[in-house]
Formats: C-alpha cells, sequence, structure tokens
C-alpha cells in the first residue's frame, strides 16, 4: 500500500526545489515537505484545557516524561520524535533556535526555558530514545478555553493554521464532555486544513474516563456507555473516525508500574475489606494517619498521584481478583484503561494510512505554494500532483469516507454505512472491511465478496443512480477488488504491526 | 439514585454536624410578628384602615420569606448532587451521563410532594399548568433521557421536603447546565439569577476555572448580589487544594467571592451512617453555614429591616395625628399657627405624591430613556453581529456551511443579548437607588410640625434617612418593595422567571437552518450570489426577529421595574398625606371641643399616645446588614 504516492509526491518536491532554487524561503518549506515525508507519522494530541493531553501522551510513550501538573501545565506545543541520544531545543519565534538542559524531577522533563517565557517559544522539540516513537512523532499541545487567551490561540494556530497545511497528520482529540469550545474547535480543524474536511484523521477521545462516576469502581462502564452515545450522535460522527474512553491517568500509571507499588496494591488488597472500603472513601481519608496499614503517608499520596483514587480501587481489586504479579496487573490496569483501545485504534487507522495522510497534508502544501508564487514550470508539478492524487486509490478512499461521513449522499442508510465500512472507516485490515471475523474460512470470505461486488456493481449501473453516485460506487468496488486480490495472495494476516510498543499485547 | 424514595419521607432532622440551632434571626422574627399584630390592631382601632393594609402585607412578608439560590455551573460539575447532599435526599435525579435539562427548585413542605410545571395553551392564551407528579418518577420528567428535547414541554419542576435547611424559606434551584457564556441558555440563566438572592456557582476540583467560567462569574457579579462558588468533587482529587489555591487566584481578579470546597458523596455516605467527623470532611457544615448565615440570615435581616421601617413609620404616623389634636387642647394659643404649617406640609405632602413630583419625574423620565438606551444597545451589538455575518456569507458559499454559520449567528446573538441584558440590569437597579435618593430627599422637604414638643420624636422622615445611614441601600429598599409587598407581581412571573426568559426562540433559528438546507439541496448549480442573498436575507429576519422579542421582553421588565417603583413609594407618599390630613382635621376639631369635654379628650388621647409609645419603645433596632 505505502511506498508509491509517497515516491511521487517526493520527486515532485524534487522538481519543486529546483523550480524554487532562488527563494530561501520555499526551499525552506519544501526541504521541511521533503523530511516530512520521510519521517514518521504524526500525531498530535489536542483538548480542552487540562482534558489530560500530556498524561495520554505519555501513557502512549510508556514513559513519565511530558510534564503535568494540577494546574495548567503545557504551555507550548512540544514535539516528541525518536533519537537515539535525548536531546531537547527550544525553536524561537522568529527563527532561531536554543539547545536546553536535559534536566528531570521525578521521571518528567523539566522544561526550563532559561529566562524566556512561553511567548518566545515557537515550539519545543524533544528528541528522545524511546522505542515508542520510532513509528510515530507526538505532538502535546496546550489546551484550547486556556484562562489565558494566548495560550489557547497558539494551539489553535498550530492544528488549524489558515493558509498551510496543518503540522499533525492525525489527531488524537481529548474532551471530557460534549462541550460548546470542544466542538467548535473540532469544527475549525475540519475546515481549515486542507480546504478539506479532516475527518478522517481525528478521533476522539473521552478522557479522564474514570472520573465520570465520581471514582466509583463502574465509572468505566458509564465512561463506554457515553463514549457509545457520542458516537451515534451526528455532531461527533462528523468530526472524528472514533470515539473512545480512556482512563489517561491509570494507563500512565499503569504502564509504568513500578514493583513496590505492586506491593502497596498487594498490602491494601490484603486489608479487610470494611477497612479498605473505609480508607478508600476519600482522598484525605487514604492519606491520613492511621495504624491499618503500614503503607507511610508520603507513599499513600504517591499512589493516588501516580493512578487517582479510582486506579487505586480499581488496582486492589485487580489483585484480590488474582493479578499476581506486578506485570499482570500492569496487563489488566493498560487493558481496563483504554490505552489498548486507542493503540489499536491508531495502528489500524492512522499508521495503516500514513502514507496517505502524510500524503495529503504536502499535496496540499504544494499546491499552496504553486498557486502563491507560480513560476514557470509550476503547471508540470500541479499536473503531476493531479496525477498524483487521482491515481492514488488510498487518497480516494480517504476522500470518500470524509464525505460520507459529513454530508448525505443519495445511497441508501444501509448502503453507506456499508460503503464506510469497505472503504475502511472501520479499520483498515481487509477482513474487518468485510464485516468478517478474524478467523474467517477461505469459502465464507470468497462468498462474501462476491455477494458485496454483485451488490455494488448493481447499484453502480442502475439507471437510477446519478452520475456522482456512480462514481462513488467505483471506489468501493476498487476497494473491495484490493481487499480480494490482497486475501486472496497474502492470506489472512492483516494486523499492522503494532508500533507504539505496549507493555503488553491487546488484551 | 440507589437511595430508595422513603429516605424523602423520613428522618426530617438535619445531619449531625450541621448547625441547626434556631438562630436569632428566627426568635426576632417572631417577636416583630408579634408587635405588628398589636400595631395592627392600633391602627384598626384608630380607623386607619390603609396603615393596617400595609401592615398585613409585613406580617405575610415575616411569615413567608423565599429565598432562591441558583445553583449554576458548566455541565457534569455535580449541581444536582448538591443539592441532593444539601438537603440529605435523592431530590434531583443524578446520572454519570445524562444531563439535567430543566431547573428544579426544591423548597420547605411538611409533606414531600413533587410537580412539574408544563407550559399549557388554554384558550386564554399561554399558561403553566401545576402539574402532581410521584417523586420517584421525576427523572422522567427533568432529565434529558426522560425528556428529550423536552418534548413534554416542561418548563421546571418542584420538589418539596420536610428539611430543617428549607424551613427558613430557602429555594434551592438546581439549574441544567451552561455551556459557555456565548450560549442561548447561559442567557435565561443569566435572566433567572437576577431574580435570585443568591448564586452558587459550582465548578469540579478536577481543574482549574475555565475562562468561560471566570466570564459567567463575571457576569453573574454584575447581576446578582450575593455569588458563591463552590468546588466540588473534592473526594476523589487529591489536588483539590490546589485547585483551590489556584481558582482563589482567579477569584481574586474577579471581586470577592467566597469559596467552599466540598464533596457530595462524603456528606451522603456521612448522612446514612450519621458520621458526624464524615460531614466534617465533606465540608458542607462551612456551606450549609453560609446558606444560613449569609444568605438566608442576610434575606432575613433585609426582611426585617422592612417590617421594622413598616412599623416605625406607621406608629409614627398613628401618633401623629394624637399628638396634634393633644398639643390643640393643651395650648389653644399655638393652634391657629400650627394649622398654617400643617396646611402647607399638607399641600407639599400633595404635591408629594403627584405626578409632577421630583422622584416621579424622575422615574418616568429614567425609564423612558433607559427603554430608548436599551434598544438603541441592543441593536447597535448585533448591528455588529450582522455585519460579520454578512462579511463571511460573503466570503464563499454559505449553502454547504449554513449550519455553523445558524450555531455561530446563534452564539454570537446570544452573547450580544446577555450583555445588554447585563447592561440593562445595572442600569435599571441604578435607576431605583436614584429614585429612592430622589423620594428621600423630597420627603425630607416636608417639614413636621410639632409645636409644643421640638425633640421631634415622631419624625418620620428622618427616621427614613436614618436607614439610609445603615448599610440597607436605598436600592435595597427598592427591593424589599420588589422581593416582599409586590411579591404578587412576581409571584405570577415566577413560573417563568425561574427558567428565564426564552429570550431566543430556537424554533426561528431551526426553520432557517431547514430553509438554508433545502437551498442547498434543491439547486446546486444556482447562482452562487442567489444563495448568499438568501443567507444574508435569513441572517437579517432573525436578527431582526431577535431585536423584536428581545426588546419587547426588555422592555416589559423595565415596565415593571417602574411600576413596583412606583406603587411601593407612591403607597408610602399616600399614607403620608393622610396622617397629615388627619393631623389637620385634628387640631381643627380641637379647637371646637368645648371645656367640659377637654379634660377629658386629654386624657383619652393621653392615653392613646402613652399605649402608642410604649410600642414605639418596644420596635428593636434593627440589626446591622453585612454586606
Amino acid at each position: 500500500m505505502r511506498g508509491g504516492v509517497l515516491d511521487d509526491l517526493a520527486g515532485l518536491v524534487d522538481d519543486a526545489r529546483e523550480l524554487y532554487a532562488g527563494d530561501a524561503g520555499a526551499s525552506e518549506l519544501l526541504a521541511r515537505y521533503d523530511r516530512r515525508l520521510r519521517e514518521p507519522l504524526r500525531l498530535a494530541v489536542a483538548g480542552m484545557v487540562k482534558a489530560g493531553k500530556s498524561t495520554v501522551l505519555n501513557a502512549l510513550i510508556g514513559e513519565k516524561i511530558a510534564p503535568t501538573d494540577a494546574g495548567e501545565c503545557t504551555r507550548t506545543v512540544t514535539w516528541y520524535r525518536y533519537a537515539r541520544t535525548a536531546r531537547i531545543t527550544a525553536h524561537l519565534i522568529g527563527g532561531g533556535e536554543v539547545r536546553m538542559p536535559v534536566r528531570r524531577s521525578e521521571g518528567s522533563l523539566v522544561l526550563d526555558l532559561g529566562g524566556r517565557t512561553a511567548d518566545d517559544v515557537a515550539w519545543i522539540d524533544v528528541e528522545w530514545p524511546s522505542e515508542s516513537l520510532r513509528s510515530t512523532v507526538l505532538i502535546d499541545t496546550p489546551g484550547i478555553a486556556s484562562i489565558s487567551q494566548e495560550v489557547s490561540e497558539r494551539s489553535l494556530r498550530f492544528l488549524t493554521p489558515t493558509s498551510s497545511p496543518s503540522e499533525a497528520d492525525a489527531i488524537l482529540y481529548l474532551l471530557r464532555h460534549i462541550h460548546g469550545s470542544d466542538v467548535r474547535f473540532l469544527e475549525a480543524f475540519r475546515d481549515t486544513a486542507a480546504g478539506a474536511t479532516q475527518t478522517v484523521n481525528a478521533v476522539a477521545l473521552l478522557s479522564r474516563a474514570d472520573e465520570i462516576g465520581s471514582g466509583r469502581i463502574d465509572s468505566l462502564l458509564s465512561a463506554a456507555r457515553i463514549a457509545e452515545r457520542y458516537r451515534h450522535s451526528g455532531e461527533l460522527r462528523a468530526l472524528a473516525l472514533e470515539c473512545i474512553p480512556v482512563a489517561g491517568l491509570l494507563a500512565e500509571g499503569a504502564r509504568t508500574l513500578r514493583e513496590n507499588e505492586y506491593a502497596a496494591f498487594a498490602e491494601l488488597a490484603s486489608l479487610d475489606r470494611a477497612v479498605r472500603d473505609r480508607m478508600l472513601v476519600s482522598v484525605d481519608r487514604f492519606t491520613r494517619a492511621t495504624h491499618e496499614t503500614s503503607l507511610s503517608i508520603p507513599r499513600r499520596r504517591a499512589l493516588l498521584e501516580r493512578f487517582g483514587i479510582f486506579g487505586v480501587r480499581l488496582a486492589a481489586a485487580l489483585v484480590r481478583g488474582g493479578a499476581q504479579t506486578s506485570s499482570e496487573l500492569s496487563e489488566r490496569l493498560v487493558a481496563q484503561s483504554g490505552l489498548t483501545d486507542v493503540q489499536q485504534f491508531v495502528a489500524d487507522q492512522f499508521r495503516s494510512r500514513g502514507a496517505a495522510l502524510k500524503a495529503r497534508s504536502v499535496l496540499r502544501g504544494l499546491e499552496l505554494l504553486l498557486e502563491d508564487k507560480p513560476r514557470a514550470g509550476s503547471a508540470k508539478i500541479l499536473a503531476g500532483l493531479e496525477r498524483v492524487t487521482a491515481g492514488s486509490h488510498d487518497l480516494r478512499e480517504l476522500a470518500l469516507l470524509s464525505e460520507l461521513r459529513s454530508s448525505e449522499t443519495a445511497l441508501l442508510p444501509s448502503d453507506a454505512s456499508d460503503a464506510e465500512r469497505l472503504i475502511g472507516g472501520a479499520g483498515t485490515a481487509p477482513l474487518a472491511r468485510l464485516g468478517l471475523a478474524d478467523d474467517a474460512g477461505r469459502e465464507e470470505i470468497l462468498a462474501r465478496v462476491d455477494e458485496i461486488l454483485t451488490h455494488w456493481r448493481g447499484v453502480s449501473e442502475s439507471p437510477l443512480t446519478d452520475h456522482q453516485t456512480s462514481e462513488l460506487c467505483r471506489v468501493v468496488i476498487r476497494s473491495v477488488e484490493g481487499v480480494a486480490s490482497e486475501l486472496s495472495v497474502g492470506g489472512g494476516s492483516d494486523r499492522a504491526s503494532a508500533d507504539v510498543v505496549t507493555a503488553s499485547g491487546p488484551a | 439514585m440507589a437511595e430508595p424514595v422513603h429516605a424523602l419521607t423520613e428522618d426530617p432532622t438535619a445531619t449531625a454536624g450541621d448547625d441547626t440551632a434556631t438562630t436569632a434571626i428566627e426568635k426576632a422574627n417572631a417577636e416583630l410578628a408579634t408587635l405588628v399584630a398589636r400595631a395592627s390592631s392600633l391602627a384598626g382601632s384608630l380607623g386607619r384602615a390603609d396603615l393596617v393594609g400595609r401592615l398585613s402585607q409585613t406580617t405575610s412578608r415575616l411569615s413567608d420569606p423565599t429565598v432562591r439560590v441558583i445553583i449554576v455551573g458548566q455541565f457534569k460539575q455535580g449541581k444536582s448532587k448538591l443539592v441532593n447532599a444539601l438537603v440529605n435526599a435523592p431530590a434531583c435525579p443524578v446520572d454519570d451521563d445524562i444531563a439535567t435539562s430543566v431547573p428544579t427548585s426544591v423548597s420547605f413542605a411538611e409533606e414531600p410532594a413533587a410537580f412539574a410545571l408544563v407550559r399549557s395553551e388554554n384558550g386564554a392564551g399561554e399558561g403553566i399548568d401545576r402539574m402532581p407528579i410521584p417523586l420517584d418518577s421525576l427523572a422522567d420528567f427533568v432529565s434529558e433521557r426522560g425528556n428529550p428535547d423536552n418534548e413534554r414541554d416542561i418548563v421546571g419542576a418542584e420538589v418539596m421536603l420536610p428539611r430543617e435547611l428549607l424551613r427558613g424559606g430557602l429555594r434551592l434551584v438546581d439549574s441544567p447546565g451552561v455551556g459557555g457564556i456565548e450560549s442561548t441558555r447561559s442567557v435565561s440563566t443569566l435572566a433567572a439569577l437576577s431574580t435570585a438572592h443568591a448564586v452558587l456557582l459550582v465548578s469540579d476540583a478536577s481543574q482549574e476555572y475555565t475562562e468561560p467560567e471566570v466570564q459567567f462569574l463575571k457576569h453573574a457579579l454584575r447581576v446578582s448580589p450575593n455569588v458563591a462558588a463552590v468546588l466540588s468533587k473534592t473526594d476523589i482529587y487529591p489536588q483539590w487544594r490546589q485547585i483551590e489555591q489556584i481558582d482563589r487566584s482567579h477569584l481574586g481578579d474577579v471581586g470577592r467571592i467566597p469559596m467552599f470546597a466540598v464533596s457530595s458523596d462524603l456528606r451522603m455516605l456521612a448522612a446514612q451512617e450519621q458520621d458526624r467527623e464524615l460531614n466534617e470532611e465533606s465540608g458542607f457544615p462551612a456551606l450549609v453555614a453560609h446558606l444560613r448565615r449569609d444568605v438566608l440570615g442576610r434575606a432575613e435581616i433585609v426582611h426585617q429591616r422592612g417590617a421594622v421601617h413598616d412599623l416605625v413609620s406607621v406608629v409614627d404616623q398613628l401618633g401623629m395625628a394624637i399628638k396634634t389634636e393633644l398639643n390643640a387642647l393643651l395650648n389653644p394659643q399655638d393652634t391657629p399657627q400650627m394649622l398654617a404649617d400643617l396646611e402647607a406640609a399638607k399641600a407639599r405632602a400633595d404635591e408629594f405624591r403627584s405626578r409632577s413630583s421630583r422622584w416621579q419625574v424622575a422615574l418616568s423620565d429614567g425609564i423612558a430613556d433607559l427603554i430608548a438606551d436599551t434598544e438603541h444597545d441592543l441593536r447597535d451589538r448585533l448591528r455588529k453581529v450582522q455585519r460579520e455575518a454578512e462579511l463571511s456569507i460573503d466570503e464563499g458559499d454559505p449553502g454547504p456551511i449554513w449550519e455553523q454559520i445558524a450555531e455561530w449567528l446563534d452564539q454570537r446573538v446570544s452573547a450580544a443579548v446577555s450583555e445588554t441584558f447585563v447592561w440593562t440590569n445595572e442600569r435599571s437597579r441604578w435607576l431605583s437607588e436614584q429614585v429612592a435618593e430622589e423620594f428621600t430627599a423630597g420627603e425630607s422637604s416636608i417639614p413636621f410640625i410639632d409645636v409644643g414638643d421640638t425633640e421631634g420624636v415622631l419624625d418620620p422622615v428622618e427616621q427614613l434617612q436614618g436607614m439610609d445611614e445603615g448599610r440597607l441601600g436605598a436600592a435595597e429598599k427598592i427591593y424589599i418593595g420588589v422581593r416582599g409587598s409586590y411579591g404578587g407581581v412576581l409571584m405570577a412571573g415566577l413560573a417563568t422567571s425561574l427558567v428565564g426568559l426564552t429570550l431566543i426562540n430556537p424554533l426561528s433559528l431551526l426553520v432557517g437552518v431547514l430553509v438554508g438546507r433545502r437551498a442547498y439541496r434543491e439547486d446546486m448549480s444556482a447562482r452562487l450570489s442567489r444563495r448568499q442573498a438568501e443567507a444574508k436575507n435569513l441572517a437579517r429576519r432573525h436578527i431582526e426577529d431577535v431585536v423584536f422579542q428581545v426588546g419587547k421582553q426588555l422592555k416589559d421588565r423595565l415596565r415593571l421595574v417602574q411600576r413596583v417603583a412606583r406603587d411601593h413609594f407612591g403607597g408610602i407618599a399616600d399614607q403620608l398625606h393622610r396622617s397629615l390630613s388627619e393631623s389637620v382635621l385634628a387640631a381643627k376639631q380641637a379647637a371646637s371641643v368645648y371645656e367640659k369635654d377637654r379634660n377629658g379628650r386629654v386624657v383619652e388621647l393621653r392615653q392613646q399616645l402613652a399605649r402608642i409609645e410604649a410600642l414605639r419603645s418596644e420596635i428593636p433596632v434593627p440589626a446591622e446588614v453585612r454586606a
């Protein structure tokens, strides 16, 4: 699937670089596009202030490096990318960069701007030797609807620039509840970036899911119900591919679970139920002096800080439920926190389409540049761009997917949802597209493909179908044919390799 | 919600640890009520039915001091749970997901009961029906699950509970969440705030205040006299103290607002287990104390001051005629002089209550100006919105993005209306103060005559001025009138004020969206400019509608202010006039009394005067109102 589009585009970018050899600004831009085509997928984490963006980012990396705090914390856009040695660079507004010392306090980085304020810094580049960052560049953004207008503006400018394609290829949008500002922001993201809807590269995470039911032990069930409702609500459907509940703090704690923390949970689990329940009534009760447990107050406080009251309640319950070792506990906590679902989604939807998503951004950027500063040879490159767009089935799928999500078509509702699945709206794995189980037999697959193709050819050729719809049908048919050939050649192995390395495999 | 409904009917005592002692205020209330009853019978025996009427209003105000506290905040901050925890009963439905959709008011009654307020359209036009419903099916009426998009057309719900906390007349109103300052709902919430005695803004301890919340607080402070902040869910956030610190620093920029950190879950657990210590930990005792002392107590003190003022004024006016007559009998040589002075005073009082008096002029001119200004202000703000809308429509094809345009328009219009509303509210309060000042100034210009006694014990004017020196501002006097004696007017509007004014008719916008969408689909190739013109037309028409509807509502509000102020001060002026007339009459009669009757009359008058003065001396000095 990959390769083709990116190589073609890289060739076009090279052509453009020759064309703009004399123009320093354009050359720099093109060099950036060139790099971008070769770099891993850029995944931005965005959302309202205090939605838990840095926490989720830490959970994805599997290391507590992004600073988090009870108050508003992230104030500049921060990039986390892979490198063999750790290095932090601050890029200043108006050019210039400053190396920053790599210092950590209790694990997380201390982003010391050395006398500069967040207003002077355009973005911070953190190079970090973490395996999880090999396949994805993660971008942390300041919260929207911060009390400081400036901080919000900074995020909006970064994520939804008006004159260039967005720097991010895909976005994890954290929301705590459908909130006026949340939806507005998602809409801005859809409208501006590359002039087309971006539904296809956004996923909504219902964050801080453990707090939804006041930290009761069934909180995550409530969260799952709410996510389900959002998934079907019109507003969100048009703006993001999916809605997944995630308990960020729990995930972060679980992925970095230490042996002594496991021991602490084991001790809590061994307490008498009534005593434990009494202790865990409130955070204040949990952290005050008591003879019931040998855990010191600072240790208990640290547990709360790392896992939250829900995390402590859940971990104790899981240990009692049979989590024998720290890695077993970590595994179960990660699964409960919803992080596994997020990783799975990122792998299925974003990384498997990585080439197309990157290509989309760069295509638009090139187009804008060529329109902006036309040169003698621009027409040829524009034609090349056209060819790439037309020739890439991935790009056509993306375009169709966003169209299906955001506007109504002449298709029957059942056909529309089928089409969405077939072009990869519920995962790009061949069997997922066909709506079959992972263990489907060859016969079953063949029958299904046959049935689908007959149906869609019928729709496409029906005299009642208008031109636009039959175009749409052709894309669907092409997708199904692609799936069929992939299945008959390569067999059923369909999982894109999980790039964000988890402590454990999916449960 | 797991709590069984029978919990509502039993155990009316408050949670252990609450301050439930009958306050001194309540005792003072009872004493005042007996004084009012005595003064009333005295006025009746002296044939002053007008003063009896005034005192009966005083009595009813003392016995039923409704104090409305509105609980506001963004979605899912635990507002309903806070109300439940305050009254220790599942009065408002609570759900992890589904939000409250209509306001629910919780107040006192000996027997628990619940009502749904349903909009009804009968022959006489729109009205509000108060429909009794079972307590345990309340959720079907007030939450978004049982009543999606308010298909049952419910404007509110009332729950009555036998709870000690509510006995003093406290009425807790749980409001639907406010998405942001620019949402349509927040306008109606602001309107509701202006009729409340106090506001509690709930925000949970998961994060510091967001910008919309601070904005909302700023607006609330301008509209409501008593705003407090509640930090909820302290049981699950270890950093709540840090958040509290940060929030306090944000509050510091806004104004003086007390803040309470509470946990509703702990409070409910404490109630279940009758655990005093846990109740202390929940932080609720401080909040309850605030409600009793600073909200209820303060409102009651205002009521009491009003009652004392009424009493003093009535007793003094009663004494006026008697003293004059007594004077005339004892010092007949002064009578002509006294009569002349009295006649002059009467003439001035007459002028004072006429339409051309200064306070009347100030009032009617002020309201007329205010109406014009308000309308201009509204138009001005909305014109800006319209211009912006037209610009953005001109930029591209409005068809595909019409829904966003409509939503944007809705938000901007709501924000503009909010601003105008707050501004109008401030101006009308300021106007009330001006009128009150004019009134007191005018009142003092009526000289009071007491030739024999220069001490001026019977000077009601001075008394009124004396009150000004206290903390009871002139504006509050009007509010006494607005909330008390003329409560009837407001009661009629209560159902609507409960939900606030539905300032923007969501239907009109919906129609706009539908039309916009149809226009877009109907003819994909139609000329762009035609669509743009149509879109602009829709926007313009919508704004016209808003100006029309909101303008009318605001005008009505201002007219209400005018009417209340006029009736309030006019009533006092009338009574004053009548007292003076009676004094003149008494002085004249005294001159014609025969010598042999004179002694008997003097004795009789002295007795009456003694009774009045005894009553007068018993009237307590009103307590100070804490600001």
